[in-house]
């Protein structure tokens, strides 16, 4: 038995000397997509307008933040490069109660104020058609209660910065069967879908907050879209089948019954278990290394991963950055970077 | 920290498999990776910094203070400061009854023994910056290193001082300083504890937030000169669940885990050693 399988304790690394190839500016034009620290002078020219991770002294406008430098016409601001998620219309994100209160509920999604979720923006059991009652608002705690996960669009955003969210389709909702794990919400990259369905019958649910749920792939209700259009047209055995696979209201009023506020796990074999596992570790490479999180990242640094027969050694740092690696050799020679 | 119940399910039956399957896939014998730094306050007699991947931090400092023999009862004194906990709350108080009592009972205090009428104190100050999971292990861990790379000044007066009113002095070139073990002259391992998970019939070392969550009991195992010591304690790892597992033990896992930290442990010191071992050169770098 080696030590190594056991603990790993390692000398913090060691940074190294970057030479700085960005000379200071002098301010005259605000560089784009530069990098900026906190007090350094952007520009001073006063004709810019001053925007957010900005602040302005005697004619020269200062970054507050560090991040890039972005321009739009006249209006100067800095994206931090970290920092609380801030929540946009049309956002997938995954979030967990932290409060029942009056016909609304309280969600945590990693933003600056909880996400208020509306008891008229769920799906609540017995279909489309039906009429939230009194009822309905007192038994709030069987749908949705402190601690529980789900996943959601953001409906809008408050002038204070605070989202409201909804779950009104079948791809939102309570979250069953997998496990829960966070990384900086600016390495995930927005993009059409969120939810993607892995190699290994496990699926991921990628929240533009940063908050990630890998779960056991439900085979009734597939979260790719892709997958429902094959099947649409072919089933397994080759036959054609117009109405399958699409999302017809009959299937929601279906789906909308008791069923989706379920606690209760599927049985999930062993084998699936490792994968969500080998999974969860591959993210928390991709987020140790400062990359971005994509589905086909996670694809490639699983396909990294399989050369370590025992999962467990990729919580360490060196397989960590070795997958990391990977990926980027692998992007580099597809061209795709 | 809040888990769903349908997530609370999904740990609960992957930790309680035969071939139990943990969160991020260690083994059951498995730490988390850790990174530390030893001797880099320049005030202190030792000191070291251990850092968790998940996040948990702590910084231990060790100061020595020449005492009179009679005047103090302990020549050793622990005090642990937790991020967001009051120095008084029980869950402060018992970190440091537990620390305080594992190293009064399992330390060579003769090292400390200067002259006749005098003798070294040793402050040790923990402190956690911040911690996910029972930072017990991490403090126990950083004192570990902190203590094994204390550095006592020389004595240069005489040690005989029973007959003469005279106060101990002490050789004013640094490069004299001793470590404890090199006072003593036998090997010197200070104690560590280890915290170990019990759900079901699998224990796991280390057990993380997430983990902690569901276990149905913790184990607190000391460990020194190889081998588990006493004191043994359990306790509900699990602070603020909205529901734990929290359960009796059985007698026979008792056994089982002290077995688990016998067979691998040592190696645990073995990489604290190594640790300090290539931490000799001063590189400057301490982040």
């Amino acid at each position: 038995m080696e030590v190594a399988d056991i603990i790993s304790i390692s000398k913090p690394s060691k940074f190294e000397d970057v030479d700085s190839d960005i000379e200071m500016s002098d301010g005259e034009e605000p560089r784009d997509n530069g990098i900026v620290t906190p007090g350094e002078l952007v520009t001073d020219d006063p004709v810019w307008m001053k925007g957010h991770g900005t602040y302005f002294l005697k004619d020269n406008t200062y970054s507050s933040v560090a991040g890039n430098v972005s321009r739009v016409n006249r209006l100067l601001s800095v994206i931090p490069l970290r920092g609380k998620y801030q929540p946009e219309t049309g956002d997938h994100v995954v979030g967990r109660i932290t409060e029942v209160g009056n016909k609304r509920w309280k969600v945590d999604i990693g933003a600056k104020q909880d996400a208020v979720l509306m008891l008229g923006s769920v799906n609540l059991p017995g279909g489309v058609l039906r009429r939230k009652s009194e009822s309905d608002e007192l038994q709030m705690r069987n749908f949705l209660k402190e601690g529980d996960l789900l996943n959601a669009e953001v409906q809008t955003v408050f002038n204070n910065g605070s989202a409201s969210l909804h779950t009104r389709s079948l791809k939102y909702g309570k979250l069953r069967n997998g496990i829960f794990l966070t990384v900086p919400s600016s390495l995930v990259i927005k993009s059409k879908n969120h939810s993607h369905d892995l190699p290994g019958d496990v699926s991921v649910i990628l929240g533009v907050n940063g908050f990630v749920w890998l779960n056991k792939t439900n085979k009734s209700t597939s979260n790719s879209v892709v997958n429902n259009k094959l099947q649409s047209t072919i089933d397994s055995k080759g036959n054609y089948d117009p109405g399958k696979g699409s999302v017809s209201i009959t299937r929601l009023e279906e789906e909308s019954s008791w069923e989706i506020y379920s606690d209760k796990n599927d049985k999930i074999s062993a084998t699936v278990r490792d994968n969500i596992t080998r999974y969860y570790n591959v993210i928390k490479a991709l987020s140790h290394g400062e990359l971005g999180i994509t589905e086909q990242r996670i694809n490639l640094g699983y396909q990294a991963s399989l050369q370590f027969g025992n999962i467990g050694k990729l919580i360490e740092i060196e397989s960590m950055e070795n997958i990391c690696q990977d990926i980027i050799t692998n992007e580099r020679m597809r061209g795709s970077m | 920290m809040q888990l769903s119940p349908a997530e609370r399910d999904y740990l609960y039956d992957s930790l309680c498999l035969q071939t139990p399957i943990r969160p991020d896939a260690r083994n059951l014998y498995q730490f988390r990776p850790l990174e530390a730094k030893t001797t880099f306050l320049p005030g202190s007699n030792g000191s070291a910094r251990l850092r968790m991947v998940d996040g948990g931090e702590c910084i231990v400092s060790i100061k020595s203070k020449v005492v009179k023999n009679e005047s103090v009862n302990s020549l050793l004194e622990c005090d642990i400061d937790i991020q967001g906990h009051r120095d008084d709350s029980n869950f402060v108080s018992n970190l440091k009854y537990n620390l305080t009592n594992l190293l009064t009972k399992n330390f060579p205090f003769d090292a400390l023994r200067l002259t006749k009428k005098y003798s070294f104190k040793l402050f040790i100050d923990c402190i956690v910056i911040s911690h996910t999971s029972y930072p017990l292990t991490i403090i126990s861990l950083a004192t570990y290193l902190a203590l094994k790379t204390t550095r006592l000044p020389l004595l240069v007066s005489e040690i005989d001082d029973e007959e003469v009113e005279e106060q101990p002095t002490f050789s004013d070139d640094w490069e004299d300083s001793r470590l404890l073990h090199e006072i003593t002259g036998q090997t010197f391992q200070p104690p560590i504890m280890i915290t170990v998970g019990v759900i079901g019939k699998n224990l796991l070392f280390d057990p993380s937030l997430e983990e902690e969550q569901v276990l149905e009991n913790g184990l607190i195992i000391s460990f020194y000169n190889n081998k588990a010591i006493t004191p043994i304690s359990n306790m509900n790892l699990a602070l603020n669940a909205n529901k734990d597992n929290y359960k009796g033990i059985d007698q026979s896992l008792i056994i089982s885990a002290i077995n688990m930290v016998n067979k691998y442990c040592s190696a645990v010191i073995h990489a604290l050693d190594t640790l300090i071992e290539q931490d000799d050169e001063v590189d400057g770098t301490i982040f």
